[in-house]
């Protein structure tokens, strides 16, 4: 790290120094600003923009072609009343995220302890790990899965070494969600890259003096790792809900983008499409996008306000 | 990329600015009209598609700048485009979506054309009865197909069952399901895959039982009791082994590369005429096609001639006289015939028909041969449907067949279930 950057006389000195030739605050703020510039256009102009005009037509009916016609708000009201669509996505997302993201992290933990116990050759480890994060959201590997777990695909192939005769796990509408957990799960690499380094955060005095005390592995876990990593699971574990809910790319490629069979991989996201863009009801589908806005919302402010029962800053 | 610019990134995207300047000056000395195209189809489509229109770029001066898109992609875009305002000139149309973009004046009439810029002397006349709205012509049809059962002959001989005819009925359909069974090729093969969720085939179906799928004024032309005995039709044939089981049925997302036909689970699949030369393309065995089964042996009337697809001009378009006349080179010139085949259906204008007579390979003849002999399968064309039958046939149709399919639902359930959800995506408009 550079001394001087981070001594605050040391820049006062240079500021002094400089003064003369920037004269003042003014300017300064002036540039800094300007550099800021391409990034302000960007939010308001790609983000806060679209947003306030996808609220507005969310009380809309807009089809893309006519302009959008007012209805108030019953878009909202037929989607809490007669929607079977919206019930049924929303179940399947709620089942989604409330299996996938705590086998993801416990399967994220599980694997950074195994690392962070100081192996040979680590770095190939960890990269090895993380790949599936990397790919994991692309079209190649929601293709590759419709291979393995179809019916006569990679896991059924393993099966039959054993005499079992499995299903069509891709295309039987028992099993079609879970091989979507599974994917999402094998994807465990960001968050226990992010463990990794809060493991490494914990002073190894600490755990020194808990075996001298007689604590054992689970103890020293339970009482020690834990806690002091509470942290970081809190920060995963609401980062990677957020995710949950926005997954889209392996059940659209998987099913063909018909959350097919019978609606079991319809997650939320997937409905939202076919909505905007398979049937062009752009305000329902902006509607649908506020409610689960909403629903995340609720689900951060949750874990906030549990935060200061179960996660320790010190 | 996360909003940072780079040098990297400012040399791609300058060098690209400079390469489309560099283009645009090109464009700006060539004479004619520089017109943008979009459609949807297969790499095959495109290849034909371009070099017709490489064709006409090098009769005519000026460019053709051509676009293509998978089917599910397609509409997404176009709409899109349109409500920007920058559709291009000449875009593909669907038999389904002509009223919707014609009443919103998406797209224009092209009647002021007729005999100038778009020579439609000898067009067939039901062709362009398909591409008109309230009297006036939207859409010049690309091709005349109608529904068509695709049979893989390979199989059939092998089972040493002869190959069906356009006498099968669902009957004789039991028949040849059973000889499969019996024969057990190919790792159990089926003789048809289960088509109980698609509309077309329960279009044709409810046709020869004398009623429809929709009226003129875009309401239900069946009742509740028809869904019942069309489930309960395709559950007798699921039960005895003659169509796929309902999990192999669900591996078929909509694409012709996932059909139980290319996939080898069946060896019969109800299509369109036109996607003989598509799905032969994708199959190593031979295939041949008939018509849909038959209700009974002497019952016709569920097929009909319709426009595969049509060319339409934007409503937004400046150059809407050079893109008939680009429509027009397109149906009805020999050479440009010659290229485009019977990829698209079989040609309207009896000019094109003649100059690809003579080229054809089996395939499209096979097609050309079935499409203008239907007899006795041949009924009048329906109205166009309403706005909610994609929807339908995806939301409602599709997902009740599964439900069916895997026993979570019976046929009697399903029935009033189809209309009742059915009516209410109709009346949402």
């Amino acid at each position: 790290m550079d001394i001087t950057a981070s001594n605050p006389a040391a820049r006062a000195n240079r500021r002094a120094a400089t003064g003369e030739l920037s004269r003042g605050f003014g300017s300064r703020e002036r540039y800094g600003y300007l550099f800021l510039a391409p990034w302000f256009i960007g939010f308001f102009g790609l983000s806060v923009g679209p947003m306030i005009w996808s609220f507005y037509l969310s009380f809309t009916n807009f089809d893309l072609l006519t302009d959008p016609k007012w209805v108030g708000a019953s878009n909202y009201i037929r989607m809490f009343t007669t929607d079977p669509k919206f019930m049924t996505s929303m179940r399947v997302t709620l089942f989604f995220v409330v299996l996938s993201v705590p086998l993801k992290l416990i399967a994220a933990l599980t694997v950074a302890l195994l690392l962070n116990r100081g192996m040979k050759g680590l770095p190939i480890y960890r990269a090895l790990f993380y790949l599936p994060s990397l790919l994991g959201a692309s079209v190649a590997i929601a293709i590759l899965w419709r291979q393995i777990f179809a019916g006569n695909g990679l896991v059924n192939k393993f099966l039959a070494l054993f005499g079992i005769a499995g299903p069509s796990w891709i295309s039987n509408p028992s099993y079609s969600l879970w091989t979507l957990i599974i994917l999402s799960v094998w994807q465990f690499g960001s968050p226990m890259i992010i463990f990794l380094a809060g493991l490494r955060q914990i002073p190894a005095d600490v755990y020194e003096a808990a075996s001298l005390d007689g604590a054992g592995r689970w103890r020293q876990f339970i009482k020690i790792t834990l806690p002091l990593l509470s942290p970081v699971v809190f920060f995963n574990a609401i980062i990677q809900t957020i995710e949950a809910f926005k997954n889209f790319t392996p059940a659209f490629i998987i099913s063909g983008g018909t959350g097919n069979p019978i609606n079991s991989t319809l997650f939320y996201t997937l409905y939202l499409y076919q909505e905007a863009f398979g049937f062009f009801r752009m305000g329902y589908a902006s509607a649908l996008a506020w409610v689960l806005l909403a629903l995340v919302a609720i689900f951060t402010a949750f874990a906030f306000l549990t935060a200061k029962y179960w996660v320790h800053y010190d | 990329m996360n909003g940072q610019i780079d040098r990297r990134h400012f040399l791609k995207a300058t060098s690209a600015l400079l390469a489309m300047g560099a283009m645009g000056s090109r464009m700006a000395f060539a004479e004619g009209s520089n017109l943008r195209l979009i459609f949807w189809g297969s790499q095959t489509r495109a290849q034909v598609t371009n070099a017709a229109a490489d064709l006409y770029g090098k009769r005519e001066g000026g460019s053709i700048q051509s676009e293509f898109l998978s089917w599910n992609d397609y509409w997404p875009k176009l709409a899109t485009q349109t409500a920007g305002g920058n559709a291009p000139d000449v875009l593909q149309m669907d038999y389904r979506y002509i009223v919707e973009y014609a009443a919103r004046q998406a797209i224009a009439p092209l009647d002021e054309f007729i005999g100038n810029a778009l020579n439609l002397g000898q067009f067939d006349k039901d062709q362009l009865a398909g591409g008109s709205v309230g009297g006036k012509l939207y859409g010049i049809s690309l091709g005349a197909n109608s529904c068509a059962t695709m049979i893989n002959t390979d199989a059939f001989k092998e089972a040493g069952i002869a190959v069906p005819t356009n006498t099968l009925t669902y009957d004789s359909l039991r028949d040849i399901g059973a000889a499969f069974k019996k024969a057990n090729i190919r790792g159990g093969i089926r003789a048809i895959a289960d088509t109980s969720g698609l509309e077309p085939v329960l279009e044709n179906w409810l046709r020869q039982r004398g009623k429809a799928l929709y009226t003129a004024d875009g309401k239900l032309a069946f009742d509740a009791n028809d869904i019942v005995q069309w489930f309960k039709l395709w559950t007798d044939l699921r039960e005895a082994g003659i169509c796929v089981t309902a999990e192999d049925q669900a591996l078929d997302t909509g694409s012709l590369e996932t059909s139980m036909l290319v996939t080898g689970k069946a060896a019969m699949f109800p299509a369109n005429s036109n996607q003989l030369v598509a799905l032969q393309a994708l199959v190593k065995d031979k295939l041949a096609l008939c018509g849909y089964p038959r209700v009974a042996a002497t019952t016709g009337g569920g097929h009909y001639r319709k426009p595969a697809m049509l060319f339409s001009v934007a409503g937004s378009s400046k150059q809407k006289a050079a893109a008939a006349k680009f429509i027009s080179f397109f149906v009805s010139d020999p050479d440009a015939a010659k290229l485009l085949g019977t990829e698209r259906g079989i040609p309207c204008s009896a000019a094109a028909r003649e100059a690809i007579a003579s080229t054809l390979n089996e395939n499209s003849r096979m097609a050309l041969d079935f499409v203008t002999n239907l007899g006795d399968l041949l009924g009048p064309i329906p109205p166009s449907p309403p706005k909610a039958a994609g929807e339908i046939e995806l939301s409602v149709l599709r997902t009740l067949s599964q439900e069916v399919a895997f026993g979570t639902k019976t046929p009697e359930n399903a029935g009033p279930e189809f209309v009742a959800l059915a009516n209410d995506l109709l009346s949402r408009g």
